[in-house]
């Protein structure tokens, strides 16, 4: 390749093409927005959103930036380390639209913070902490999935300042960090134009996608802070509190941000990911506490449906099913079950019939999964929410880590592993992926030369 | 070595889509091609503030300066930043495509001709010069459209105005410029109302905005009228069945209406005990309600009094059984109601507690509550938040702020959420026979006869608070520290959907004494102060552990006659109760609502929560 092709390789990169109506070769870096660049070969790094815990080093939250390039001889270590300042509940992290700034969210606090990580990739600098978000929302509590649209930010809430239950709404922001607008997620009382579809409308959200080809935008629902922030153990054992998550997924006009449809997904569905072929009109949702993958289709008269369509493991066990990551071809899902720390690969092909063909044990817990564009790489972090998260390993290390491994298709091998506890980092939640090559216009000199 | 590098790394970026086959395809934009769905009807939708368009100095394409505001007139604008050498066709040239194509519609529409602009302005004054921008104009332009082109005075004065919209530009080693494309529709006052990206960018959305911008926009959707003001808004009665369905009210409908609390409280209330401290002043309440709804009076600014006295809920928290404190860390016992705290001499489950001005300091600086490290952090805090210092002078002249004065703020507020008058007191204490209803009678005569509840909840010959506010072991808070824990435990993991699992690890707090932790006397092990029982049927769930989720389960656990232990107070024994006494039992209870505790809840609801 010589440089002149770089060079339009990279200008092609930056404004963005649409997968929309190209065939079926579209894929999820991390399952990222799709008004976003994307990262098609080697990442050079990865930013992993940590929770500071009381005992483990200077115990606030931080933004750890890993080596991840097989290439460069800091592989597999950390490279720099940002301390925000206080516990946060750190929890889900993401890039706007020109990939230049991770606004890092948390769900104690409500702050939002807002990484620099394209002057110097490799050392992501804290340029804006959004500390007003409640009061600017009208009382949104827990801003958690930061989704790049068009020139601003969509952020989910969990929680509200009345009650700290789950009833919540869906925030914009400007891309520098200006609220816009709350579009809050409907209710019984206030279904905001949105057709109840089933029994449920409980008012939750949690993560959000868009398939902007059919002009959707796709909600989940958790809970809200009090259980969030609970003990685990205690919130098992308080029957009210679990009355109160989430069994709905939403169905929203992307363009007018208006709700369409609320659909009944009993048992907290949290991640969603969108299939990507042009005539892939799905998204996929696993739930939490009934341990099912949810299929949420559009059908071919425009109405939406939710179908459980797969177990996830031994439902009697609670595997509890926290991220997923769809494959380039819409092809394969991956599912980590938390409670058993296992990484699972379902075969998706038929959407009606996810089918687990694959699992292997990743830790004493697993969650956030990151996984790169052709698939061959895959990141793991162990941390689901500071609270809930188990306190020993049963006898062995595995605890909190960041791990790397390659899949060949047929097996995860590990590349490199990071006991956060042991380097005195904290609890790593997301994970998100970086590359010198994003930003080459503007790259600095040195930085650059870093890399082979 | 170095430059390999760099090619690795650049064949990884980019755009998805584009890699097929082995080689890399670029698809074509939805702007280039029809909308795949139906454009969103006109005015049926709003278009938010996006925040100011820049302004600054630019060239028309005659080499006249001016300013980018000045090209926008009184028009509503769509405005475009271009280059125009552009090659890539999801870039400059997409944007030129659909502005052509809107422009085109634009002029042909009556409604929209003369209210719309179109606005170009290139980012390469170096070689965009008016000279080279006029015939690029020319050759876009479509015969009797609005579409102006610009250009910068030079880059330097250029990049302020580029920098506001967000357009990050770099020039790459062949001198094409990487830039994201972007597209803003401004309104004529020049605020942002959408920014499309090569994504988003379509005729069809861009004419539903433009339309949308000329009608007047629409009021988001709002609850009909106030919502109820009593039990949680999230509402999960009968959650256990698989036939629950949602009830669920928006927060927007939890609207209310400000009292004269000071001018309530001077009237007494059928059933209460006169209030026994002075009377508040209306300042001293109005911040003490102000106090009472602010999150900042903890450490971190997540937690106010109601946040785990929440008003529609009984001002306790009908959502958990203990509450949850800073950090998420563990609160052992349920939240009392406030509702009457101000006629309690006891405070706290075990009674530890004698002052309400006091009493407040015990969670402010819990570790496990609102986490503030020292009283002198909690007074610097308010100090330093706009308005206290002067409410809390206006309110304690020649005081101010002080350890003193912010306890009896909070108090002083507090005691205005007294709430008798209920049905039990009108046909007790005012001998209205219709007031009750006849099970209450009869669960009346159970209360102070067979089953001997107000042997402790008692009932004075002009008033009642329905507690004895002494302590008592009922076996409960025995049961809780003695028993065996169960290996399993059934949850419910979403409506009708039971399972057993096994029981984790309670939070490491060590187990609960009671009074025993007040006094270290081993008589007082699991002994905690009787509960008033006014506004009960608003307070679920109950027990000091918060344990028991209906009065139902309580009525239950007393007529099976607590769990034996060594300390067990005398009066608790088995009732032999059949169903319909107990049914009449909780129907009593049920009529000890107080009688205007929902203006209390409105009340509440118009306070301000203070928030960082």
């Amino acid at each position: 390749m010589n440089p002149k092709h770089f060079a339009t390789l990279v200008a092609l990169a930056v404004p963005l093409t649409v997968p929309l109506f190209s065939g079926p070769a579209t894929a999820d870096e991390t399952c990222l927005s799709p008004y976003m660049a994307k990262i098609v070969g080697q990442e050079d790094f990865a930013y992993i959103w940590t929770l500071g815990r009381k005992g483990i080093g200077d115990e606030q939250d931080k933004l750890v930036t890993v080596d991840v390039n097989p290439g460069s001889p800091q592989f597999g270590k950390v490279v720099h380390s940002v301390s925000v300042g206080g516990r946060n509940e750190a929890h889900h992290s993401d890039f706007t639209d020109d990939r230049h700034y991770l606004w890092a969210a948390t769900l104690d606090t409500s702050k939002i913070f807002v990484f620099d990580v394209h002057s110097d990739p490799g050392h992501p600098k804290l340029t804006k902490t959004i500390d007003d978000f409640v009061k600017k929302t009208g009382g949104v509590v827990g801003p958690h999935s930061t989704y790049a649209l068009p020139g601003r930010m969509l952020i989910t809430g969990l929680s509200n300042n009345r009650d700290h239950g789950g009833r919540t709404a869906l925030v914009e922001y400007t891309n520098d960090g200006r609220y816009v607008a709350t579009h809050w997620v409907p209710t019984d009382d206030d279904l905001r134009g949105a057709v109840k579809g089933g029994k449920y409308a409980d008012g939750y959200s949690y993560d959000v996608r868009a398939l902007p080809r059919v002009n959707a935008l796709v909600s989940s629902s958790f809970t809200g802070w009090n259980n969030y922030m609970m003990d685990l153990g205690k919130l098992m054992a308080d029957g009210e509190a679990m009355k109160r998550f989430g069994n709905t997924v939403v169905v929203w006009d992307l363009h007018t941000l208006k709700p369409k449809k609320v659909l009944d997904v009993p048992g907290a569905p949290l991640e969603v990911r969108c299939a990507w072929g042009a005539n892939h009109d799905y998204c996929f949702t696993t739930t939490a506490l009934t341990s099912k993958i949810w299929l949420i289709r559009r059908t071919p008269d425009g109405d939406w449906q939710a179908k459980d369509v797969a177990d996830i493991g031994d439902a009697s066990k609670v595997p509890l099913p926290v991220d997923i990551s769809i494959t380039a071809d819409d092809t394969r899902l991956w599912v980590n079950t938390w409670n058993d720390g296992t990484a699972r690969l379902f075969d998706i092909t038929n959407p009606d019939a996810p089918k687990q063909i694959y699992s292997e044990k990743i830790g004493a817990q697993t969650n956030m999964l990151a996984q790169s564009w052709d698939g061959k790489r895959m990141y793991v972090a162990s941390s689901l929410l500071s609270n809930w998260d188990k306190k020993d390993a049963g006898g062995g290390g595995d605890l909190e880590y960041f791990k790397g491994y390659t899949w060949d298709g047929t097996a995860l091998k590990p590349t490199f592993s990071i006991d956060f506890l042991a380097e005195k980092l904290g609890l790593p939640h997301q994970i998100r992926l970086g590359a010198r090559a994003l930003y080459a216009g503007t790259a600095p000199e040195a930085a650059v030369a870093t890399a082979p | 070595m170095f430059r390999r590098g760099w090619r690795a790394a650049a064949v990884a970026v980019l755009v998805f889509a584009m890699l097929r086959d082995g080689a890399a395809h670029e698809a074509a934009a939805p702007g280039y091609g029809p909308l795949p769905y139906a454009a969103p009807e006109p005015g049926s939708y709003a278009l938010p503030l996006l925040g100011p368009a820049a302004d600054g100095p630019v060239l028309t394409d005659g080499g006249a300066a001016t300013r980018l505001h000045a090209a926008f007139g009184d028009r509503l604008v769509v405005l475009s930043f271009i280059y125009t050498h552009c090659e890539d066709a999801n870039g400059c040239p997409l944007a030129n495509h659909v502005l052509r194509e809107a422009a085109r519609r634009v002029a042909a529409d009556p409604a929209l001709a003369g209210a719309v602009r179109f606005v170009s302005l290139s980012f390469d004054p170096g070689r965009d010069t008016p000279a080279v921008l006029a015939p690029f104009a020319e050759s876009l332009r479509p015969p009797g459209t609005e579409w102006t082109f610009y250009t910068g005075l030079d880059a330097t004065t250029l990049a302020p105005l580029l920098a506001a919209y967000g357009q990050h530009l770099s020039t790459l080693s062949d001198g094409s410029i990487a830039h994201a494309l972007r597209v803003y529709l401004v309104d004529r006052e020049r605020r942002i109302r959408n920014i499309y990206s090569a994504a988003y960018l379509h005729a069809d959305t861009l004419l539903a905005d433009l339309r949308t911008l000329l009608t007047d926009a629409p009021e988001d959707s709002a609850p009909t009228g106030p919502g109820p003001a009593l039990g949680a808004g999230d509402d999960k009665h009968g959650y256990a069945g698989p036939d629950y369905r949602t009830h669920s009210q928006a927060i927007a409908s939890r609207r209310g209406a400000a009292l004269d609390l000071l001018a309530r409280l001077q009237v007494p209330q059928l059933g209460l005990p006169p209030l026994r401290a002075p009377l508040p002043g209306a300042a001293q309440i109005a911040l003490g309600r102000r106090l009472f709804y602010d999150r900042r009076l903890s450490l971190n600014d997540t937690l106010s009094c109601a946040m785990c006295h929440v008003p529609e809920q009984g001002f306790t928290s009908n959502e958990t059984s203990t509450p949850v404190g800073i950090e998420g860390r563990n609160v052992r016992r349920n939240a009392p109601t406030i509702l009457n705290v101000g006629l309690l001499d006891r405070l706290f489950h075990d009674a530890r507690e004698r002052s309400l001005d006091q009493q407040i300091w015990g969670p402010l600086l819990a570790t496990n509550e609102m986490g503030n490290p020292a009283i002198g952090v909690v007074l610097d805090k308010l100090s330093a938040l706009p308005d206290y210092t002067a409410e809390f002078e206006a309110a304690f002249p020649g005081r101010g702020l002080g350890v003193e004065t912010l306890g009896a703020a909070l108090a002083a507020y507090e005691r205005t959420l007294v709430a008798g008058g209920s049905a039990f007191d009108r046909w007790h204490y005012a001998h209205d026979a219709q007031a009750m209803s006849e099970a209450a009678q009869r669960g009346f005569a159970l209360f102070t006869g067979k089953a001997g509840c107000a042997g402790c909840h008692t009932i004075g010959a002009d008033s009642a608070l329905f507690s004895d506010q002494a302590l008592h072991n009922t076996g409960l808070g025995y049961a809780r520290a003695m028993a065996e824990a169960p290996a399993e435990r059934e949850v419910l993991l979403a409506p009708g959907t039971r399972l057993a699992v096994e029981a984790h690890t309670p939070p490491p707090d060590g187990n609960d004494l009671g009074r025993y932790e007040i006094t270290q006397d081993p008589a007082d092990r699991w002994r905690y102060r009787t509960p008033p029982l006014r506004n009960v049927a608003l307070t679920a769930p109950y027990m000091h552990d918060g344990s028991l989720p209906d009065l139902d389960a309580v009525i239950a656990y007393y007529d099976a006659g607590g769990v034996p232990n060594e300390g067990l107070d005398a009066r608790i024994r088995p009732l032999g109760l059949t169903a319909g006494e107990r049914a009449d039992l909780r129907a009593f209870l049920e009529s000890l609502t107080g009688g205007d505790v929902e203006a209390l809840v409105r009340d509440a609801f118009a306070a301000p929560i203070g928030d960082r």
